[in-house]
Formats: structure tokens, sequence, C-alpha cells
């Protein structure tokens, strides 16, 4: 008889257990909603300004970020010393997409989101996203980006009355026309000492660069370390994000000349839209270049198979000559290199037209909003987070760190300090919150204010590199010989000066979301235009090339290709039409 | 009277020893079932279900609509086909090699090696890819070797190449989960009467001879359950193990059914068409289960359900 008890207790225990478990796993929203819930309210005095008695856990949904977890480090201490905010991200790009569905099927995302454009107004239209008309009205700092934010805003769907549901990211306070920067997202990068190794020949035309390519390899056919080193290293990890088609380093090579691939459509310099799949388009015109490339012994074999990682480790290492991503340079010149004449720079090449947008003063696309279930005083800490991320403090912190450890302030001008914090995630001392600098920084990695913007307290963008001080000190080998060469002072400069530089202003305009057919059709078309488009770049002969297109095109017909298509230019019309009334 | 109420009472309670593990059943694998409802609407997350986006068999013909789409499914099939016949057609490999395992008379080597083949069960496959780029890449060891003995010129792009890819695939998996899965076989050795050996040994019987006429015969019937229950799952090969080895060169070969529903769905979304290969996918497999288990009453005179 004992024996039984046991045996059933056992059983049932089991059961408990289990139960248990599976309910953790998908509660742990909710959790954290009655946690705050039972938080008692504030008096709501003016007194409850900036800090409360009890630490606020704030669930940030955060589709930008890269990091899993609560913010820890020198971050969490400037927040939780302001506000007694911990920030608990919750990132989709670790977590993987399946959390979107999961947390928008509970009713809750998150108390802070940051989504992609058309996520938010999905989100907004299922109500999972809070009206904060009211208290955006009382946000000093926000309410200096106004026009975006209100210009955003009246555009959503549905949205009649004008309330504010988004602030947009990345807004900067220049003009919607301008472009500030000295160099723009993609174009041809050589190290400076190779190129002029060989000469530093002008260059005609993508052929001429493939020549002076292969020349500096024939040259250095290995690194300093003799590992061997390639023209160019790609990888497949973020093929087909973002709605893009296509390999995500031939869509970015296309802007080379002046056309813009929107999804399955391209759009041209003379504002028209081609499909993807045009032979006298720049995607294959760019993938024959690759193909070419790799024809001439250009292309690192493990081009295709290698992640990210690997990828950056051989830029990293000098393994690579060919960089056309502005960051990349990031992972080589240092202050040093570029001393030496070493640095990764601009090389113009003479028949290109380079295609940017100009300095993002609607937003870059994402938007922050507040997760509909917020309420009270909670709403109240989270509004007055925002508006703080909005202010030149905020700013401050997110674009150039802490005080005394990333810069001092010289003159009322910024000079930076430790310029390796965060490749080498310096330890940061104990009194701004310890731990490495790149562990502690801010784990949101999205800025309502972009760095391009012009900091009130210096006159100068929050951006280091566009510092005085910045500029004097890296005018050395690298700069100077480049400069002489091309008797221009940057890379813009030259693009302006030879009309090859095509601005599209910035805009904000809301586009319509996919519906269920065209989510299928994009992904099934992406995944052929990918792995069709890989084997073309490795491709044996031009003929092999050239029926590889062929069969991907005929694939790609019957996969839906022109509904799809029809689709984007639909959709990208309303942008291209709101460019064209901001010119 | 009483007599009755004490054995209803009794079958009660015996009822519920069992009621806990129907109830897991019944939450684990009866209630996701009502996730099959989003085959029939046009599913698009956030926006929940409702009756107006109910499309029917519309992602059921949307698979079949054109020779392309076909082509993809059939290829999609062939790959889950061929891997889960390989690994069919060797599933007497973990056996052998129990068999021989338990031969072995020096302990701690017998230890050792059962130990080393254990472990990458539990390496994920996440660190098994990182370790095949490492040795694979190339500039990765193999390729170094081969270039430094001069064998080849040129490196070999082994990750991309879809020569032999299935068996290349299968010795993966070996390598993985053979020695996992020898634990079943060296359990049911263990079970075998030592007097039998004994006898067979007092009648001259060669260590061979023991093999062949006493432990693979007595080991059998493990084998074929184990057979049968692979059978049922024979369109299940997991995903990660190919999701975590493919690339645009080889995917055509590579991807299996498990694979193509996670890049349906996760790719960009499409939640209500991968559904509907998966609810396929339940269907074929309950068939092939019904199929074995006629197969096994025909052969063995008894079922295994």
């Amino acid at each position: 008889m004992k024996k039984r008890v046991v045996a059933m207790l056992l059983s049932l225990t089991l059961v408990a257990a289990s139960l248990a478990g599976c309910g953790k796993t998908t509660d742990s929203g909710s959790n954290a909603g009655t946690q705050t819930s039972t938080e008692k309210k504030d008096d709501g005095g003016a007194a409850a300004s900036s800090s409360s008695d009890e630490t606020l856990v704030v669930e940030v949904y955060d589709e930008a970020a890269n990091y899993q977890g609560t913010q820890t480090g020198w971050f969490a201490k400037v927040v939780k010393d302001r506000f007694n905010i911990e920030l608990n991200i919750i990132a989709p790009q670790v977590a993987g997409d399946a959390v979107y569905q999961t947390r928008t099927a509970t009713g809750n995302l998150g108390d802070i989101v940051v989504l992609d454009p058309t996520h938010f107004s999905d989100c907004v239209q299922a109500g999972l996203i809070k009206d904060i008309t009211a208290e955006y009205a009382n946000a000093s700092n926000l309410k200096e980006f106004d026009r975006q934010i209100t210009t955003y805003n009246s555009g959503l769907p549905g949205n009649t009355d004008g309330k504010i549901y988004g602030i947009p990211c990345e807004m900067t306070n220049t003009s919607p026309t301008a472009f500030s920067d000295d160099v723009i997202y993609s174009s041809p990068m050589l190290r400076w000492d190779l190129y002029s190794g060989v000469g530093a020949p002008d260059i005609a035309d993508l052929d001429g660069l493939l020549d002076v390519i292969k020349q500096i390899q024939d040259a250095n056919p290995t690194n300093e370390a003799g590992d061997p080193a390639y023209g160019f290293s790609l990888w497949p990890d973020w093929d087909n994000n973002d709605g893009m088609i296509g390999i995500a380093n031939v869509v970015q090579l296309t802007t080379w000349y002046g056309e813009k691939i929107k999804g399955s459509a391209i759009l041209t310099a003379d504002d028209k839209f081609v499909p993807l799949t045009d032979k006298n388009a720049t995607y294959y015109k760019m993938l024959k270049f690759l193909y070419k490339a790799n024809q001439m012994g250009l292309v690192d074999p493990d081009s295709g198979s290698q992640n990210w990682d690997a990828a950056c480790a051989k830029m990293s290492a000098g393994q690579v000559y060919t960089f056309w991503y502005s960051w990349q340079v990031g992972f080589w010149n240092t202050q040093e290199r570029l001393a030496d004449g070493k640095g990764m720079i601009f090389i113009p090449v003479k028949d290109q037209n380079y295609y940017t947008t100009s300095d993002s003063y609607y937003g870059s696309g994402r938007l922050f909003g507040v997760g509909s279930g917020v309420e009270g005083e909670k709403l109240d800490r989270i509004m007055k987070f925002l508006d703080w991320y909005a202010s030149p403090e905020g700013c401050t912190f997110q674009h150039n760190g802490i005080e005394g450890f990333n810069y001092e302030i010289i003159d009322g001008k910024f000079s930076i300090l430790n310029d390796n914090a965060l490749m080498d995630n310096l330890p940061v001392p104990e009194e701004y919150g310890g731990a490495g600098y790149s562990d502690g920084n801010n784990a949101i990695n999205q800025w309502i204010v972009s760095a391009i913007s012009t900091n009130p307290n210096t006159g100068e963008p929050y951006g280091n590199t566009h510092w005085s001080s910045w500029k004097k000190a890296t005018a050395t080998k690298t700069k100077n010989e480049w400069s002489a060469r091309f008797g221009v002072a940057e890379p813009v400069d030259w693009m302006k000066a030879n009309n090859a530089l095509l601005v599209r202003p910035s805009v904000s305009v809301s586009l319509p979301s996919d519906d269920a057919d065209i989510t299928v059709i994009r992904n099934q078309v992406g995944q052929e235009v990918k792995d069709a488009s890989w084997r073309m770049i490795f491709a044996k002969s031009d003929a092999e090339f050239d029926s590889m297109w062929d069969e991907m095109v005929e694939n790609l017909n019957s996969l839906g290709f022109d509904q799809l298509y029809k689709f984007d230019v639909d959709k990208y019309t309303i942008e291209l039409e709101a460019m064209q009334a901001a010119k | 009277m009483v007599d009755m109420s004490k054995k209803k009472w009794r079958s009660f309670r015996e009822f519920l020893y069992i009621l806990p593990f129907i109830l897991i059943v019944l939450i684990f694998s009866y209630y996701p079932l009502y996730g099959w409802v989003y085959a029939f609407f046009d599913y698009k997350p956030p926006q929940a279900l409702t009756p107006d986006k109910f499309v029917g068999l519309k992602w059921f013909k949307y698979m079949v609509e054109n020779p392309v789409k076909v082509k993809q499914i059939l290829q999609v099939l062939r790959n889950t086909f061929a891997i889960s016949g390989l690994s069919l057609l060797f599933s007497w490999f973990p056996m052998i090699f129990a068999v021989f395992l338990n031969e072995i008379k020096c302990v701690p080597f017998k230890k050792f090696v059962q130990t080393v083949t254990t472990i990458p069960n539990f390496i994920s496959w996440v660190l098994v890819f990182s370790i095949a780029y490492s040795v694979l890449n190339s500039t990765g060891v193999v390729n170094t070797i081969l270039m430094n003995c001069h064998l080849i010129d040129r490196p070999i792009d082994f990750l991309k190449s879809t020569e032999h890819i299935y068996f290349k695939q299968w010795l993966w998996l070996t390598w993985k989960n053979a020695g996992w899965a020898a634990i079943m076989y060296i359990a049911a050795i263990t079970g075998i009467d030592e007097q039998m050996i004994e006898a067979a040994k007092v009648d001259g019987a060669s260590r061979m001879q023991i093999i062949r006429h006493i432990t693979i015969p007595s080991i059998l019937p493990t084998y074929f359950v184990i057979v049968m229950l692979n059978l049922a799952n024979f369109l299940t090969n997991g995903m990660e193990q190919f999701y975590v080895f493919q690339n645009s060169f080889n995917k055509d070969y590579i991807q299996v059914l498990d694979l193509y529903v996670y890049n349906l769905a996760m790719g960009s979304g499409g939640y209500s068409l991968s559904v509907a290969v998966s609810i396929l996918k339940s269907i074929v497999s309950i068939i092939l289960l019904t199929l074995t288990n006629g197969f096994s009453k025909l052969v063995r005179g008894e079922g295994f359900i």
C-alpha cells in the first residue's frame, strides 16, 4: 500500500513538474507584467521625476539588438543612476524570428519595442502599440524632432487623427536633402600602399578595377603572416535579409552604378523600376563582375560557406584586398596603419555613379514605440527614459561613451581617448560601472538621434570621425597621399567634383506590408535567387553562367516573380514619389 | 456488492496511475494538433485568425501548382528518402559495433573506446559544423596537409561540393550517433544467458562462431524493433544537421523535409504553407507506420503496435 502511495505521488509530481516547466516558458512575458503592475503607485508628483524608489525592469523587444538579456556594465549604470531602470533586452536576432510570432500572439511584445517599419505598422493595427500622444506632448527632447515624428505618424495607415505611436530611429537635425558624411555606405576601397605599389593607375571601369586587384594579389599572394589573401572575401549570412532579394554583398555593389535594389525591383538612376532579372540591370552586371573576379582567382574559395565572423577575421588579418562597405575599414584602419600609408581608402572608378541616401533626417526606417500594456507610473518613467535617450546627454553616452574614458573636452570640443575601447573591449574603471567597455555598451544598439546630428554643446556632429580633433589626428600618410593623388580632401568631395554622386533624399512614408501570398513568394524567390547567384559566381564558364541565369529566371517565373515584382513596384512607387516631391 | 465496488475502486486507482501519462500525451501530442488550423488560413502575425482569412485547401494546392514547385517538393522528398534510406541501409552498423566492442577483453581500452564514441552525441550540431569548417575550409587542416604533400595544387572546397554528399552526411551522423546507438545493443548483449556461451565454448565454438550463432541472433529482436521505429520516422531526419551544413551549393541535395519546412516558415514567415507541408508529412508517416506494421505481421506473424 505504501509503495503505491509513493508511486502515485511520484507520478503526480512528474505531471506537476512538466506542467510548471511548460508554463514558465510561455508566461515569462506576463510574469514581468504582473511584477510591475503590483508595484505600488507613486504619488505621481514632480518629485518622482527622475528616479523612483523601486527598480523598474523594462522589457525591450529589440529587432536591432545582437545581445539578449539584462543590460550590464557602464551603460546599465548610466540608466540605473538616472531612472532606476533595468533594461531586459529581447533580441529576435539572437532568439530567432519565431519569438515575434509567439509574443505578438500573447498580446505583449515588450514595454519598449524597436521594430522594422512593416512590423511596426502591423503591430499598431493589431493594437500592440500604445498611443503616446499625451506623453509625447511633454517630451521636450523628442519635440526637437517634431516635424519628423508627426510626419511619420500621420502617414501610418488608419491614423487619421494624427495620434503619436512611433518615434523614428536615427533622425538627424540637419535637413532631408543634405549629405553631411565624408564617405558613403558602399564604394570600392583598396589598400593605399598596395594600390600605390602597382603604380596608382587610373581605373576606367570594372574590368580595369579587376586588373588592378589582380596585380595587387599577384604581387602580394599572402598577408604578412603568410596566410593566403584574396581580392574578395564574401559571406552569405545577410542574404535575403531586410526584404532584399539575392546575395547581400551583390545587392550592395549595385549602388556603384546609381541603382538601388528594392525587393524584386531595381530603382535606376533615372527614376525607373526594372525587374531584378533584367540582364541589362546592375544585379546581373555585378554578379558577372564577381564571376569574372573568381575566374581570375580573386575570390576567396570559402566565400559562400564561411560566416560573417570568419570573413571579419580575414579583414582584420589583412587577407582581403577589396572592401565595399564603409564599416569594413573599422576592421583594418587603425591610426598606426593610416600613418604607415596602409589604410583602406576609396579608389575612384571613372564610369561609376555612386548611390547614397541623404542624411537620415526622417529616420532610417526602424521605430521606437511603447507596448500597449504599459500604464500609469511605468509609462511615465519609460517616456522620461525615451526623452532622455534623444537628449544631448543621452546621445553623447550612446555615440561617444564616457567623459574621461572615451573622450575629453578641450576648449568646448571633444577629443578622443582610448579609441580602441570598443575594438579591444578595454576594462572600464569601477566608478563608471566596471566590466569591459564593449560588454557594457548600449545593447539596444539603435539610436533615436543619428551620429551625424549636430551636438548642440559642441557644434560638431556626435560621431567621432567628424570631430575636428579626429580629422587633425588622422591627416597622416594614407590620407595625405590620397589627397595629393586625387586633388580633394575626402572621398565624397571627389564624387561631388566629378558628378558621380547620386543622393536620394530622406523621406518618411509608410509602405504596405506583404500579405500571406507575397510573403511565401518573396521567400521562395529570394532562396532561388540567392542559391543560383552563388553558383553563378563560381560557374566554370561564360556559357554555364548564362545558362544558370536563364534557368533561374525560368524558375522564378514559375514561383510567381511577376506578381511579386508588380507588388514591389507599387510599393516602392509610393517612396519614389515622396523622394521626387522632396527634391 | 462489496467486492464489486472494491474491484471498481481498484481499477479506478490503477487508472489514476496512468492518468498523468495520458495527460502528458494529450498536452504535448494532441493539443499541438490544434495548430494545424493555420494551414487553412492566410495567417500572418501579429493579426489573429479571423473567419474571413479562411482559404480552405489553398496552401495544399499551392505546393503542386506548377512543374517547378512539384520539382522542388520531389527534390526535397528525394533527399529525405536518400538520407533516411542510407541510415536504414546501414542501421546494422551500431549493432555490429556493439558486438565487437563487447569482444574487447582489455577493460580500460573498451571503456575508452566506448566513451570516445559516445561523447560526440552530446556535441551540438552547431559545434560539429564549426569543427567541420575549421578542418575542411580552404586553409583548414585537410587542405593544408594535402597542399604541403603536393597532392593537390588548389584547395578542395569540401563544404561546397555535392559529391557523395548523402554518404558524407551519413558519416557525420554516424560519427555523432554510433556510440550512443550502441548502448542499447550492449545492454541487450549483457542480457544474453552466460550458460549458452559457456556451453558453446565447451563444444569448441570459436569466437566468431559464438558471435554468429549466439550473440547476433540474441540481439536481433532489439534490432528489429529499432529498425521499425526508425521506419515510422522515415521522413524525420531532424533539421539541425542539414541546417548547419547547408549552403547555396549543396542545398539542392541536402534540403530534407524538416529543413524545407523550417526554411519556409522561418525564412520569412510562410507559416501557413509550412504547416500544410508538415501535415502532409504526418499523413505520410502514418501510412508508412501502418505499412511496416502490416509487413511485420506478414513476415513475423505479429505486429509491433
